[in-house]
């Protein structure tokens, strides 16, 4: 065996990654060269030596200056991480959120019964609106979630929304009858209607 | 049932100070021995120490449960002291031979933390010749020097800290061990 191979050895040895058999072999190689068991005698004791190194104190308040120096506002980040590596997806959502809440808002916004135009000489029982018989309205009249009934007469359009419309004989409706009941028609309505405001005022 | 570490960084993760506190427990007095042995200096040790759970507690959601939390930790830590020491060269690699040969460089120069009477008190003759040994290790030397022989960590679990091959882990703590042999050899 070479000395170079047998100081390989040595440190494989140390490292305690020598196999058995090569380790008989380096025993073997030790025995012979002087040289080399004087340097794996000097390896041996610089192992243990730098082993037996004592650890050092450690300042008894380090723990609570540790502690002190992390940032004081820490919360729970796990939703704003989430938003961090996801961004498209947050972005989709909250644009979900905000749309469904708008709407939602609107449509219950007119769960109940409303009156608009000249109500005046109309009667409301619960959500039946009546038009008496002999009674005239004078103009527009729309109503929101609730049935119409009409006896006597309407000088201008009769728009009702989510409802419906019951003309007795001796009703007389000079203007158009209108009814909205599904929500494309009721948004395409509240659409136009904005418009009018926005262009005649209301 | 994941290791206590982790479960802990979970909790910590979740904004429990007290989990986050056992966690330095654990962990301040094995950083602070691997920075002081790294840096030789004790305030540097501890501002390395402390930089460290700084570290840790701002990239707990970035801990990769699948690797050890020990083995996180000391990459955090060790990463820190070989880049303080590298930012040390400048200033005293005027005086040091070309740096790159195996034995004394500008590392060699540095003043010892003398200040605190622990070195001149509590090391015996041995202890101290030992220590100034390791102290002018090279610093690629250095480092898994004291993760092998100072932390009593496996070949593959220094390769996993440092991020390295097993294969240069092993060459290191080789070419390190003949450092010091030569460098005791002449003074023990």
């Amino acid at each position: 065996m070479k000395c170079s191979d047998a100081a390989r050895l040595m440190h494989d040895y140390l490292d305690q990654e020598l196999p058995r058999d090569q380790c008989k072999l380096l025993q073997l190689h030790l025995r012979e060269c002087p040289q080399c068991e004087a340097r794996f005698r000097a390896l041996e004791r610089t192992d243990a030596l730098v082993h037996a190194m004592p650890a050092v104190s450690v300042p008894d308040d380090l723990a609570s200056r540790i502690m002190k120096s992390l940032p004081k506002s820490h919360k729970p980040k796990a939703w704003t991480g989430w938003v961090q590596r996801h961004p498209a997806a947050s972005a989709a959502a909250f644009f979900l959120v905000v749309m469904l809440s708008s709407f939602v808002a609107m449509w219950n916004q007119d769960d109940q019964l409303k009156l608009s135009g000249d109500v005046e000489h109309v009667v409301v029982r619960g959500h039946t609106v009546i038009i008496p018989a002999g009674q005239t309205v004078k103009g527009n009249l729309t109503i929101e979630n609730g049935e119409a009934q009409v006896l006597g007469e309407v000088e201008g359009n009769l728009t009702v929304i989510d409802g419906n419309v019951t003309l007795a004989s001796t009703a007389h409706i000079a203007g158009k009858v209108k009814t909205v009941d599904r929500a494309l028609d009721w948004v395409w309505y509240k659409v136009t209607s904005w418009f009018d405001t926005v262009a005649y005022g209301s | 049932m994941k290791p206590i570490e982790t479960r802990l960084a979970r909790l910590a993760r979740k904004g429990d100070q007290r989990a986050f506190a056992e966690i330095v427990d654990l962990y301040k007095d094995k950083l602070f021995h691997l920075a002081y042995r790294m840096m030789n200096n004790r305030q540097e040790a501890e501002d390395v120490v402390q930089e460290s759970f700084l570290r840790v507690y701002k990239h707990l959601d970035r801990y990769d449960e699948n690797q050890k939390f020990s083995t996180w930790i000391y990459r955090i830590a060790t990463n820190l002291c070989i880049d303080r020491l590298r930012k040390r060269r400048p200033v005293y690699s005027l005086d040091a031979e070309s740096s790159d040969h195996e034995g004394l460089d500008g590392y060699a120069m540095l003043p010892s933390d003398d200040r605190t009477p622990e070195s001149e008190l509590l090391l015996s003759e041995t202890q101290r010749i030992i220590h100034e040994a390791i102290e002018t290790l090279p610093v690629k030397y250095k480092s898994v020097m004291v993760l092998r022989y100072l932390q009593d960590m496996s070949l593959q679990e220094i390769s996993d800290v440092l991020d390295m091959p097993v294969t240069t882990v092993k060459t290191r703590v080789h070419r390190g061990r003949e450092f010091l042999r030569k460098k005791l050899e002449h003074k023990l």
